[in-house]
């Protein structure tokens, strides 16, 4: 059974548009809020658009995420389903291909392997293997549970395996603005499937966004510059982008390191010239990713990499990423399980300066998810 | 139309389906088609039956066993030989083969190759119906194996749930591959459906022509109609092999003698005198259908990352 690790969710109220349509430099919006904001115009803005799922509808809406959507929009468009992951992609498949625009949840993308065969076996294929005679224009929201103590069926993070499939595109969000300038620029104009893998840490962050991007036509899928440094690269993806961006300025603060982040953001295309780019200009690579390292996005970098330009590699490459075990439930052992600050600043700190005793004072040890129950961004 | 005209129009379409078939079986050890095949011959009383009340924008998924409902719903014959030859020119440009052939223009949906997958595309297609307002119903096929998965179950809950115009019809020839459906079923299909709440019909002899037409017809304008789920189970039998142009009664899994009394019955072997009558024309038809394909190019190398996403 999942349980939330939040006892209550306040009522949200979807802020209003005109609000993020002005250039205040200074507005902030939870990752929570950005998703109902999005959730909500996607509905408002386009008919054909359904929120399916199990409890979407419900008085906790998906993390907040959905709250309140029913009783605007009604339960024919936002839609709580049965127990039924394969049918009901199957169902968002056939809706898809019939005019509609599902938007389909997953409260735990670990229970997205019960529907594995409709995405990877149809959703993926429908275009191709019939000759590009359909689209299967749909968004999968899958939020990779990790928190505290969901254990091994509650926190996988398992964007490899749909990254793996040629067909689907596979994003990150890595905080507010990447998903207020994804969800509707895909909702809108992309006409596959799409697979969302939101954090659950996130959740509750609080970012600042630049609205200024409204009505443009950026990339939805294009990866991110998100710091600027000329030490070593830093490649993450979703929360590890966040983890990035606090052990840079831990570096340059106290070492004057500087290191440069990309938000990989579509970890199935992601942007390859800006990561080569940067590779080519520091000499040291960190990738730092949500799950396990093998086979996954970790490897997948290091690939492209020595496929590109292996001799631009002043230093062997670093990867950051879960244990190769299940998650453990216990605190002690799910600490170890995942990298923390302090684990990320020493790789950095020993692959730039040379040798384990950089010398570099490193942050207090505390696991990620201590840090992220009051982290407040912004990056 | 009479009786008799419109008997003759059922028997045209299901002996189109078969001679199209017998040429595939002709063509294939000369290897210019290099695909699995899937035969429908024994059951094309049930394609061209399920297809007659149907309009080109009613919407139907199968299977991988599909040439008799591709041509029954109006496929283009020529795209059709040509998609089995890998051609450029065939209904999805060379990438479907046999398993996965489609027809948009007349509502024949993408068939699957995994059974029992396109059943919940019939299912959000009616979905999307209702939700937009269309006029449309929406056909899913499948065999007996199908009922077997789990995902069949959640269709059939969701369409009675949200009382969505789907007609789910199982083409039960008793066989999924070798195994025969009591050794793999303890439940009975219609029984089972109904139990849904699901309006069931059976239809006993699937190679009685008019009566498959006539039951699913009225079927197809009940769902247009009251706009709920409806399901039918048609009992019919395959003479092939599971997959190939032969046959395999020497295997040991079934008896000659089961086919040799359904082919008593089989409509297309009752009439010599209309065969002969239509043959020559049909022949015609598949003989240009054939030669397009082969005068037809194979996809040029950009086709193969084309459409990927």
């Amino acid at each position: 059974m999942m349980s939330s690790n939040v006892a209550v969710i306040p009522s949200l109220n979807a802020p209003d548009i005109t609000t993020y349509g002005s250039r205040d430099e200074g507005q902030v919006i939870s990752y929570r809020d950005a998703l109902l904001w999005t959730m909500r115009e996607a509905l408002r803005k386009h008919d054909s658009v359904m929120i399916v799922g199990q409890g979407v509808d419900d008085h906790k809406g998906i993390f907040g995420s959905t709250v309140g959507l029913v009783q605007e929009f009604g339960a024919d468009r936002v839609m709580d389903t049965p127990l039924a992951e394969e049918g009901m992609t199957g169902v968002a498949i056939g809706a898809a291909l019939n005019g509609l625009y599902p938007i389909q949840t997953h409260i735990r993308a670990d229970f997205s392997l019960l529907a594995m065969n409709q995405i990877i076996n149809l959703a993926a294929k429908y275009k191709y293997m019939f000759g590009g005679r359909y689209d299967v224009p749909m968004l999968i929201r899958m939020i990779v549970g990790r928190s505290w103590g969901q254990g091994a069926q509650h926190s996988q993070s398992l964007q490899s395996l749909f990254a793996h499939i040629p067909g689907l595109k596979v994003v990150m969000p890595s905080s507010s603005q990447t998903i207020l300038e994804t969800y509707p620029a895909v909702i809108e104009a992309y006409r596959g499937p799409v697979i969302s893998f939101e954090h659950r840490l996130m959740y509750d962050l609080q970012f600042h966004v630049d609205a200024s991007w409204i009505g443009t036509t950026r990339d939805p899928f294009g990866s991110r510059l998100v710091r600027q440094g000329k030490d070593a690269t830093i490649v993450a993806t979703s929360i590890m982008v966040l983890e990035a961006m606090r052990a840079a300025g831990h570096l340059e603060k106290v070492a004057g390191i500087q290191c440069e982040v990309i938000d990989l953001h579509c970890v199935s295309h992601p942007d390859w010239d800006l990561v080569m780019h940067s590779v080519e200009k520091t000499g040291r690579l960190v990738v730092a990713d949500t799950s396990w390292r093998e086979y996954g996005v970790c490897a997948e970098v290091c690939r492209v990499v020595a496929e590109r330009n292996p001799g631009c590699l002043q230093k062997p490459v670093v990867t950051l990423g879960m244990q190769p075990a299940p998650c453990p439930t216990a605190k002690c052992l799910e600490d170890l399980f995942y990298p923390d600050l302090r684990k990320f600043v020493d790789a950095l700190a020993t692959l730039v300066i040379g040798n384990p005793g950089h010398g570099v004072s490193l942050p207090d040890t505390q696991s990620m998810a201590d840090v992220y129950k009051r982290f407040k961004g912004p990056f | 139309m009479t009786d008799a005209q419109r008997f003759r129009e059922l028997f045209y379409q299901a002996l189109r389906i078969r001679l199209v078939e017998e040429r595939i079986i002709a063509l294939y050890p000369s290897d210019v088609i290099q695909s699995p095949v899937h035969l429908s011959i024994g059951q094309e009383a049930v394609a061209v039956g399920a297809c007659q009340e149907l309009e080109k924008t009613d919407l139907i998924f199968c299977t991988y066993r599909s040439h008799a409902f591709y041509l029954a719903k109006g496929g283009n014959l020529k795209e059709m030989f040509a998609e089995l030859y890998g051609k450029v020119t065939g209904c999805a440009r060379g990438k479907a083969g046999s398993m996965h052939l489609t027809a948009p223009e007349v509502g024949l949906m993408g068939s699957s190759a995994v059974v029992a997958s396109t059943i919940p595309h019939a299912v959000g297609a009616a979905l999307a119906a209702k939700h937009l307002g269309k006029d449309q119903v929406v056909m899913a096929v499948f065999g007996d194996g199908a009922t077997e998965e789990g995902v069949y179950h959640e269709s059939l809950n969701f369409a009675v749930l949200h009382r969505l115009p789907v007609l789910f019809l199982c083409e039960n020839n008793g066989l999924a591959v070798h195994s025969s459906q009591s050794a793999r079923q303890r439940y009975a299909i219609l029984e089972h459906a109904r139990s849904y709440g699901l309006s069931a019909q059976h239809i006993a002899d699937g190679y009685d022509l008019e009566n498959v037409a006539d039951t699913i017809s009225g079927l197809v304008r009940r769902v247009r109609q009251i706009r709920e789920p409806v399901f039918v189970e048609i009992r019919t039998y395959r003479y092939k092999e599971h997959v190939g142009p032969g046959e395999d009664f020497h295997c040991g899994y079934r008896q000659r003698e089961e086919w040799w009394s359904w082919k008593q019955r089989d409509p297309l072997e009752q009439h010599p005198d209309l065969r002969d009558m239509m043959q020559p024309s049909i022949i015609k038809e598949i003989d240009e259908a054939v030669e397009f394909a082969r005068a037809s190019p194979f996809p040029p190398e950009e086709e193969l990352l084309r459409d990927v996403v």
